[in-house]
């Protein structure tokens, strides 16, 4: 690598001299770590971000042809044009108390994508609008930033371990991240059934290096991780958390009976909420830019999305050929998955957040085929090849179906390659 | 013995309505009451210590010239449901050990010569195999799969053969030999009819130490040195209680109905995992999992070591909240590349595979320095009215501040004693969190992080 480059390990031991250094170089000190002491700017130093999301019920669809799976699927008590039955977030930030209180009942899957810089000092306002459809029930939510390194209880979402925000009212985490990568959030409240019904986002955290540049690489350019050599940089930028639905719990959950966790048998494989073809359908039709770089839908006021309105992220991938793409991988699902691109080598550069490198030791990883098991993150780059289309999808191919109908579906998205393309102004655009 | 196994369930009572294990959980805070009268006494014993049983951590069986004794044993697995469940296991017959559940830790050094002799008292031929250990000889010969008249495979290695009454041999007999091979953390588990006798509970976990340098978790240098006071085994598996039940009957199990209900970490599921080890309330289930350790500083700069293993049929996706975990051994291999580097990598989900080991490297660290005075948080804790604490126990300290304690309703359980952090680690298939469905069980334990100095 450049020796002009700062690596990690070098400015954690520059107080220690060059000496300690080369004492030490060849161990591994448990501060290099994620979330070492004396990579952390204290708080009270970093930007204010302020950001307010909701949890509610709602309805969403499922492809509409797939097969009907009675009593569970399509769910008799679904107003059209939804079959399924959800609980999720919904990005409320900025709206008044009137607007506010009106998405109870209006769930978004998944959940809006969060984004932050390194170091941001996040205020998470969570409001519990309750459930429309069972009013009989008082679960709280909570939010839980899985992968958020050296958190205290009391913000990591845990309600035995902490506290849940109850029906009516709001709590206020607060997050500083101080690593880049992809994480992702749910709600821990009774975790098994409020992850299965559709509480489940991304949380992307930029790189310091995105402000300095790195390399001979200018101010601008995008990086996944402070890689110290540009290694991570890219053009494009796409995220897609994989989960399953189990339509019988769905239905349960609507109709007031209890499922058998241990039963879970999934009906549906989903990429940002969405079953393949529906993962190539665009982005939902009402969003604003917020200045922390995300994107706030309202589904509510989207009249143009048709059954898909609850459904806002699409997961297909767009891009010009020799440009560099990055893929943000989530699981939140209860499967193991196997997302394969057949045509196109795909660059493993971080897991679970953490960047493939140790020290000056670089370990990225080049495959077609890429594992990613319940609660992993995955990052990965590959350089868009000629134009064609090219297809991303799980290599098991009994979850390639949808509610076990014939033709495809599940979890597949499409790599379209074009001759050109307006420039990226929002990630999943 | 008489099934007590209750009816298969259709279905739970609404939860309004439904109990939260309270007879359990009454019982595990009076445990917990009961390591609160030690107070300070409450302290990890070093895993060094041969002979002693620490009540957190690590539990280490020993041998005289590293022979060990394993008879089989049937006896009854608690879970937290009140269900008991029928179970097979090995027992340290040297150590004067009963059944258990999972069989019982064997630690031996790197280049030992190990020799395990297998007593079978069930009415099948039972076997060990070694995973991960090469030359491994059975009763003198090399262990080798074993096929019948027909050709057809009856075992992975050579077995232990039944009782035979009409013989006169009471306890059938296997020896089997190997020297320990590279340090790391090992599966031993039966290979006869594998299906069953593992479910049954045939499985037990090797460590292997590194010659000259017990507190290293690889041969691969310090950098995988860590805490001997905060050694940590996870042996994960999983129970399907109606094989269990077909068994007892003596009936033959259905395979293709498996489907796991119950999800353990060393043969205990949540809340149990935060029992003590050899909590006299699951005499059959003695190895505990809390972590318990102090946030990393200059003083405490040596991290705690988990040790995973995978001792059932399903990949574990285990998520320990709060901090992230450095692998730096897979199977007895030190994550290193081809010319020696450390390749050790961060994961906050640590996707065990079946069969597999993983060694974990862990710290804790006190990043923000949440003071009420000097610091405090920039939010504000809400009223207890508007905190919904779930349950009839919570480890909340009412305070967001590490040895900061508050006040806990009266009316609920208060696990916490001075402050202390909790952070939960669970399975990521939720499912697997669970006990036969209820949900804040299975595959599940905490982290206990207390105040630097530890509770007073």
């Amino acid at each position: 690598m450049d020796t002009s480059s700062i690596d990690r390990r070098r400015l954690l031991l520059g107080a220690l001299g060059a000496g300690s250094l080369a004492a030490v170089s060849r161990v591994l000190l448990p501060q290099d770590a994620r979330g070492a002491v004396a990579a952390a700017d204290p708080v009270g130093t970093g930007p204010q971000k302020a950001i307010a999301l909701a949890g509610t019920d709602g309805w969403v669809s499922m492809p509409a042809n797939a097969p009907a799976d009675p009593p569970f699927f399509p769910d008799p008590l679904a107003p059209s044009p939804f079959n399924t039955y959800v609980f999720g977030f919904r990005d409320v930030s900025g709206l008044s108390d009137t607007d506010l209180a009106a998405q109870r009942g209006k769930a978004q899957i998944s959940a809006p994508i969060l984004v932050f810089d390194e170091e941001d000092e996040i205020t998470l306002s969570l409001y519990n609008l309750g459930l429309s459809q069972r009013p009989d029930l008082f679960d709280g939510h909570t939010m839980h930033w899985h992968g958020f390194t050296n958190a205290i209880p009391l913000f990591d979402g845990v309600p035995e371990l902490s506290l849940s925000v109850p029906v009516g009212r709001r709590f206020d985490y607060f997050y500083k991240p101080h690593d880049a990568g992809t994480y992702m959030y749910h709600c821990h409240f009774e975790d098994v059934e409020h992850v299965q019904m559709g509480m489940t986002g991304m949380v992307w955290v930029r790189p310091k290096q995105n402000r300095t540049g790195v390399n001979g690489y200018p101010v601008g350019t995008k990086y996944a991780y402070n890689d110290g050599d540009g290694s991570t940089r890219y053009d494009r930028e796409f995220g897609i958390i994989l989960t399953e639905l189990w339509s019988a719990a769905h239905y349960r959950d609507a109709h007031i009976q209890v499922s058998d966790w241990t039963d879970f048998d999934a009906s549906f494989w989903l990429m940002n909420g969405r079953a393949y073809p529906d993962t190539l359908a665009p982005n939902g039709a009402n969003s604003v830019a917020r200045p922390d770089g995300g994107l706030q839908y309202r589904p509510d006021l989207d009249t143009a999305s048709g059954r898909l309105q609850y459904q806002p992220n699409s997961s297909h991938i767009t891009c010009v050929p020799g440009e560099r793409v990055l893929v943000r991988l989530a699981n939140l699902g209860f499967q193991d998955h196997s997302l394969t691109c057949d045509e196109i080598d795909l660059t493993v550069v971080a897991e679970d957040a953490s960047l493939l490198r140790n020290g000056d030791v670089t370990n990225y990883q080049t495959t077609n085929t890429v594992n990613i098991g319940p609660g992993e993150s995955r990052d990965l780059i590959f350089t868009a090849p000629a134009v064609g289309d090219y297809f991303l999808y799980d290599r098991r191919y009994s979850f390639q179906n949808n509610g076990g109908g014939a033709g495809y579906g599940g979890m597949m998205t499409q790599i379209s390659v074009r001759p050109s393309l307006p420039a990226q102004t929002q990630p999943n655009l | 013995m008489t099934s007590s196994i209750p009816a298969k369930a259709t279905g739970r009572p609404a939860r309004a309505s439904a109990p939260r294990f309270p007879a359990r959980r009454r019982l595990l805070a009076t445990a917990t009451a009961g390591l609160l009268a030690l107070g300070a006494a409450v302290v990890a014993q070093s895993a060094a210590h041969a002979g002693s049983s620490p009540s957190e951590g690590i539990v280490c069986d020993t041998a005289v010239n590293n022979t060990f004794t394993l008879g089989t044993r049937t006896g009854s697995v608690s879970t937290p449901d009140g269900n008991s469940i029928y179970s097979w296991g090995f027992a340290d017959e040297g150590a004067g050990h009963g059944f258990q559940l999972p069989g019982p830790t064997l630690c031996v050094t790197s280049g030992d010569v190990v020799t395990v002799v297998l007593h079978n008292t069930l009415t099948e031929p039972v076997s060990i195999v070694f995973h991960g250990q090469s030359g491994v000889t059975a009763n003198g010969s090399p262990a080798q799969p074993q096929f019948d008249a027909q050709h057809a495979l009856t075992s992975l290695v050579q077995a232990a053969a039944p009782p035979d009454a009409d013989a006169g041999v009471k306890v059938g007999s296997m020896t089997y030999s190997f020297t320990a091979g590279s340090p790391g953390t090992y599966l031993y588990a039966s290979g006869t009819d594998v299906n069953k006798q593992v479910q049954m509970g045939l499985f037990g976990a090797l460590v292997v130490r590194p010659k000259d340098h017990p507190h290293q978790a690889t041969n691969a240098g310090t950098s995988a040195t860590f805490n001997p006071d905060h050694e940590y085994l996870f042996v994960l598996s999983e129970i399907d209680p109606d094989i269990h039940l077909a068994v007892e009957r003596g009936e033959t199990p259905d395979w293709s109905s498996y489907q796991p209900r119950y999800f353990m970490i060393n043969g205990r599921s949540m809340p149990d995992t935060l029992a003590p080890n050899n909590a006299t309330y699951l005499p059959g289930q003695p190895y505990g999992a809390m972590v318990h350790i102090q946030p990393y500083s200059a003083t405490n700069s040596a991290p705690a070591l988990i040790r995973y293993l995978n001792a059932g049929t399903e990949n574990y996706p285990f998520h320990p909240h709060g901090s992230d975990e450095r692998i730096v051994n897979i199977d007895g291999h030190p994550t290193l590349g081809p010319t020696g580097q450390d390749l050790s990598y961060n994961k906050f989900d640590l996707n065990v595979q079946p069969g597999q080991s993983l060694d974990a490297t862990m710290i804790w660290t006190d990043v923000d320095q949440w003071n009420p005075s000097t610091n405090p948080i920039p939010t504000k804790l809400p009223a207890i009215t508007d905190q919904l604490l779930v349950g009839t126990d919570t480890w909340f300290s009412e305070s967001p501040y590490l040895g900061v304690k508050g006040n806990v309703p009266t009316y609920i359980t208060d696990n916490n004693q001075c402050g202390e952090y909790y952070h939960i680690a669970h399975s990521h298939a939720l499912q697997q969190a669970t006990n036969y469905g209820a949900t804040f069980g299975g595959m599940m334990t905490l982290y206990r992080i207390d105040p630097p100095g530890g509770c007073k």
